[in-house]
């Protein structure tokens, strides 16, 4: 693969992933049983929390073939740079902040996140921290969530810690070398996006005065429980 | 696996182009271009991909989940804000603001390859289009789509009761809006006929 003309060009946004790779997928399927039977026993107490959760129908689903030509598409789409996955979303999210910065409204705009999408997290989370522990608030944010594992290339999980590439640093610059429109800056995405939401939900579940969390925003994000 | 298969591939693709270019040469250098043309192949990070796609849709619980779920839904949550609080006619502007640049850049392969460039540009071209709705059916002069918002508004109204706009307003606060918005941009005119499979025509210019 590394003689292809192309290569260089690809690599460009994918320094670091060599090494996490190999160690990210040893990782995933360890920490992918560990959630499973972690999954098992929320299962017998959080029900409505833990059912829709991987529960083996994947290659039941007759709709998969329009996602695998979507992935295709997607990844054969190299031009500007070479375009994920997530692409769409983070552009979505990236759009919608800079509106909301434009408009003074970033607080509420994080705000009625919490509170639209955070039903079931708000009523459930307090009770599952509370039977597993903080873990499980890392858990709900990241992993178990389609807004973590449809957003985040990869999540590398480790007990009360997760670390994953940040979607928003190259899309802005992507963003701002094909269209130079966005007022926002990287910083802003961290300080009035990513932070604000997360904790957000904790607030929100009532655990402010269980859980509290670091951020480190960087290339790699990491978020722990302190 | 994937190491092995990755060098494994690389080597087989090697061995079969120097036997087949000393015995088939016009064959085997037709086989090289398509190889070298596909740039899925090259790709290092699809592994990543997979496995969001099989997270997705290993979840069939209360509904099935798809790859466009999460875009949809935070689409939907912004758009009820921007209702909400009166600003929705704004937030289409600034969407197109936003794509101002590009939008020009269309506006200059339409003006050279035809009305047809612009559709495409909306749709099968942009990721953020490719990556919403599930397939996209491409006709001359129009195309078709299922409506991401319709299942989605229903789920997030049934499980999380924050949802009270209606599917309408989706058609009509943004989809429509922002279509015929940049349609205009690029030089073309289009009709929008909403349904649970969208489609978008191509008005001629008289």
């Amino acid at each position: 693969m590394s003689a292809h003309p192309n290569n260089q060009e690809i690599k460009d946004t994918m320094a670091s992933e060599k090494p996490r790779d190999e160690m990210n997928r040893r990782d995933f399927s360890r920490n992918i049983l560990a959630g499973g039977v972690l999954s098992a026993l929320s299962l017998i107490t959080i029900p409505e929390r833990a059912e829709a959760w991987l529960d083996g129908n994947f290659r039941n689903r007759e709709d998969l073939g329009d996602a695998l030509k979507v992935i295709e598409k997607t990844y054969s789409d190299t031009d500007p740079y070479p375009h994920k996955f997530n692409d769409a979303l983070v552009k979505l999210l990236l759009r919608d902040l800079d509106f909301a910065v434009r408009k003074g409204v970033e607080k509420e705009f994080c705000e009625d996140y919490v509170a639209r999408l955070g039903v079931l997290v708000n009523k459930h989370l307090k009770k599952g921290v509370d039977q597993f522990g903080d873990d499980i608030f890392l858990w709900a944010m990241f992993e178990r969530t389609s807004c973590g594992y449809q957003l985040f290339e990869y999540i590398d999980i480790k007990k009360g810690k997760r670390s994953v590439p940040c979607p928003f640093k190259p899309m802005l610059n992507h963003l701002a070398k094909g269209l130079g429109t966005y007022k926002i800056v990287w910083a802003d995405v961290c300080s009035k996006w990513c932070s604000p939401t997360w904790n957000g939900f904790i607030k929100g579940a009532g655990l402010t005065e269980r859980i509290k969390i670091k951020v480190e925003p960087g290339d790699i994000c990491t978020i722990r429980v302190v | 696996m994937t190491d092995v298969s990755r060098r494994t591939f690389g080597k087989q693709t090697v061995l079969f182009s120097a036997f087949a270019a000393l015995s088939f040469p016009g064959k085997a250098m037709a086989f090289l271009d398509k190889i070298e043309k596909k740039k899925f192949l090259y790709r290092d990070d699809i592994g990543y991909a997979m496995k969001s796609i099989f997270m997705t849709y290993d979840g069939t619980s209360k509904y099935l989940h798809k790859f466009n779920d999460v875009v949809s839904k935070t689409q939907l949550r912004s758009l009820q804000f921007h209702i909400n609080k009166g600003l929705d006619k704004e937030y289409v502007d600034h969407y197109i603001a936003t794509m101002e640049p590009v939008l020009q850049r269309i506006k200059q392969m339409v003006a050279a390859e035809g009305t047809e460039k612009g559709l495409a540009s909306l749709f099968e071209d942009n990721p953020s289009a490719y990556q919403l709705f599930e397939h996209i059916n491409v006709n001359p002069n129009q195309r078709s789509f299922p409506c991401p918002y319709k299942d989605m508004l229903s789920i997030c109204e049934k499980y999380l009761k924050t949802f009270p706009m209606q599917w309408g307003d989706v058609c009509s606060k943004w989809c429509t809006p922002t279509w015929k918005g940049v349609a205009k941009k690029i030089g073309i005119n289009v009709s929008v006929h909403p349904g649970e499979t969208c489609e978008v025509k191509l008005i001629s210019q008289s």
